[in-house]
């Protein structure tokens, strides 16, 4: 049995992040992996060693200042978790609150989870649209769609992207680079819906998850017709096909 | 005489014409134009207003409840200016005032219906000073064009306390909107609807509005209508739903609506609505509030609602060739659930349609979709033949009824709206119901009007 934890899903659930659950679910059920999910809250007991993949979704700024002061309190397991190959993806807020700090537009400095290396400052703009970044997932290239819609600009350090912008703003709009990869822990400014309609990223996703179990051998292939129409129109308006 | 306005009426009513000419709608073009030329366009025109000005904001119901006062006026006899055509944005506004005024700039009318998009008040109330202002509720909008409601609320409160001046109608159901009657000074009547048939006592849907608005504690609810709309009261402080002042109470909900209106000072009465939804009871009740508050007499209001009609994709209805065809507008997860309870209201066969474009105005981020809960279609699919996806981005609705769990076979993309519209009407039986975001409308309606016969007349 697959299980998923969806952290906060009461408070962090802005621009159909759910559809991140939905489709990791359905992909597992398509293939007759049994799977289930939990919905974490604020002061629930959570052991991550228990779940082979976490979801943290980006929220509206109060909503987010809730959870900090909960997250807190487990930073030292979510990291321990995570040193040792937790599957997580992290989208927009909870990006950044993995991160080291975010400097508001006033200075004010907020500090992050610090478990990744990489901060976030508030920028003078929205970036705001459609974005393509080119990612290598398990040796192949891939090319993920999505729509951005942040105030953040991030900035890395010693850590890898989760790929190059190929069209759109990315993490900051200058350096051309997307999102961030540690271990099994993949972050995107790519919000709500990122792994319905990229579905590639999805499986590596389940991939990833089988194989610290020993069981590869049940991602069997699907059919991604509709799925890759999805992303082509999309590669199509940004010129990219 | 003000020679600005002269001027600036002339054009945009030269552009109306233009437009009209040309095709297009040409709802707000008129108006944006008239204010290039003489910024105090609105302002002149609105002051000419009577008896009085009255706005309707929220995210829902805005078109329908604005239409139904309008209508409820008229009924009564006053003369009526209305931004029908759901142009609600500073221009739009100006535009329906240019429509009604003489070419010098003279406006016989006695009250005007204004509905206002929210992030737009505070621009409109600068302008015109209303009477009475509706608010219908607060969903999640798409939020590249919208702001977190939050802001919203404290943008409409600020903007409302500037002013100071006006009575509120307010939907008591919604916490977020009855919590105007404390975060502004001014005084308040509120509508709600009382526990039915289909009132839940949970809901797993609820996505706004959690906490209260004052203390931050949990809301607990009684009962649950849609969304966080129900009976609350906050746990931790005095924050509850106000006693409406016109309640709906036994109201039953089938192709039609029926419930008896209760309100203050008067013996209850019965309403009927030969329409679904029971945001449309909402709609309906909000208008009464206002029409009762103008002191119009409740017979004249019933009238003004009976002889509602549908606008433009407001589950408007049309038969072809004996099969019944719905047309309904989508821009929100709250208004497409509503619009998808529908389809299990009979057991009629259905083909259903979907339109999704993401052109500015429709929003440019589809990822709301994922926020509907289409899993209730899946979950039903056997009452469906096919679902045709189509718009700008049809290939996205299709995965997305993919992941809801309806069978590969039973989805079909086609970019072609006439071939979709087309598709989706074939075969005698059963009911079509055809799903539209806000500029692939008028397209699909045009497609369906042309292809139908007994479509409702409106305009």
């Amino acid at each position: 049995m697959i299980k998923i934890c969806h952290l906060y899903p009461d408070l962090l659930n802005l621009y159909g992040d759910r559809g991140n659950i939905i489709a990791f679910q359905q992909r597992c059920r398509w293939r007759n992996i049994p799977v289930e999910v939990h919905e974490v809250g604020i002061g629930d007991v959570l052991y991550f060693d228990h779940f082979d993949f976490l979801f943290l979704g980006g929220g509206s700024d109060r909503e987010q200042n809730l959870i900090v002061a909960d997250l807190m309190q487990r930073r030292n397991e979510l990291k321990e978790a995570i040193e040792k190959g937790l599957v997580l993806l992290a989208i927009c807020g909870g990006y950044q609150l993995l991160g080291k700090y975010y400097l508001t537009r006033e200075g004010e400095n907020i500090p992050g989870l610090g478990i990744l290396d990489f901060y976030t400052r508030a920028g003078d703009r929205r970036l705001v649209g459609n974005v393509a970044v080119e990612t290598n997932l398990g040796g192949e290239t891939v090319i993920l769609t999505g729509f951005e819609n942040h105030s953040g600009q991030t900035y890395l350090g010693s850590i890898q992207p989760l790929g190059k912008v190929r069209s759109g703003n990315g993490n900051n709009g200058e350096d051309g680079w997307e999102g961030a990869r540690y271990k099994n822990v993949f972050c995107s400014y790519l919000h709500g819906p990122l792994l319905p309609k990229n579905a590639r990223l999805t499986d590596h996703l389940i991939f990833l998850v089988l194989k610290r179990r020993n069981r590869q051998e049940l991602l069997k292939p699907l059919d991604n017709t509709f799925e890759d129409r999805a992303c082509r129109v999309m590669l199509g308006r940004m010129g990219l096909v | 005489m003000k020679i600005g306005l002269f001027f600036a009426i002339m054009a945009g009513r030269l552009v109306a014409f233009a437009s009209r000419v040309s095709g297009r709608k040409g709802s707000s073009l008129p108006g944006v134009i008239a204010g290039k030329i003489y910024y105090r366009c609105l302002r002149d025109l609105a002051g000419q207003v009577r008896e009085g000005i009255i706005l309707v904001t929220g995210t829902n119901g805005k078109t329908t409840t604005n239409n139904m006062i309008a209508g409820i006026l008229e009924k009564a006899r006053f003369k009526v200016v209305a931004n029908f055509e759901g142009a609600n944005m500073v221009s739009g506004v100006t535009t329906s005032f240019i429509k009604k005024a003489g070419l010098f700039g003279k406006i016989d009318c006695d009250y005007a219906v204004i509905e206002v998009d929210e992030a737009s008040v505070p621009r409109v109330m600068k302008e015109l000073k209303p009477e009475v202002i509706v608010i219908t509720n607060f969903f999640r909008d798409q939020l590249d064009r919208y702001w977190e409601i939050e802001k919203i609320v404290g943008v409409i409160r600020d903007s409302l306390n500037k002013y100071g001046y006006a009575t509120l109608v307010l939907n008591a159901d919604d916490p977020l909107v009855a919590q105007f009657g404390q975060i502004t000074r001014l005084p308040a009547v509120f509508y709600g609807i009382g526990r039915h048939e289909q009132t839940t006592d949970t809901n797993t849907r609820i996505r706004e509005a959690k906490f209260c608005p004052f203390c931050g504690a949990a809301l607990a609810y009684d009962f649950f209508h849609y969304g966080q709309l129900g009976n609350y009261r906050c746990t931790g402080c005095s924050f509850k739903r106000p006693e409406p002042g016109v309640e709906a109470m036994g109201t039953a909900v089938s192709d039609r609506i029926t419930c008896r209106i209760v309100y203050a000072n008067g013996p209850e009465v019965p309403l009927t609505m030969q329409t679904m939804g029971i945001y449309n009871l909402y709609n309906a009740l909000a208008a009464f509030a206002t029409g009762l508050h103008l002191g119009i007499d409740t017979g004249i209001i019933l009238n003004g609602l009976n002889s509602y009609q549908p606008v433009t994709g407001r589950m408007e209805k049309f038969v072809h060739q004996g099969k019944q065809v719905f047309l309904i507008l989508v821009k929100n997860p709250t208004g497409f659930n509503e619009g998808l309870s529908a389809l299990f209201l009979n057991r009629e066969k259905k083909d259903v349609f979907i339109a999704i474009n993401d052109n500015d105005a429709d929003g440019k981020d589809v990822s709301w979709l994922w926020d509907v809960d289409f899993e209730i279609v899946g979950n039903g699919h056997e009452s469906f033949r096919r679902f045709i996806c189509t718009g700008r981005r049809g290939e996205e609705m299709a995965v997305r009824l993919k992941y809801a769990g309806v069978p590969r076979d039973k989805i079909a993309v086609n970019p072609d709206l006439k071939q979709a519209v087309r598709k989706v009407l074939e075969g005698g039986n059963g009911q079509s119901y055809l799903f539209s975001t806000y500029t692939a409308l008028w397209e699909v309606h045009g497609i369906l009007k042309t292809m139908v016969a007994g479509g409702i007349k409106h305009d």
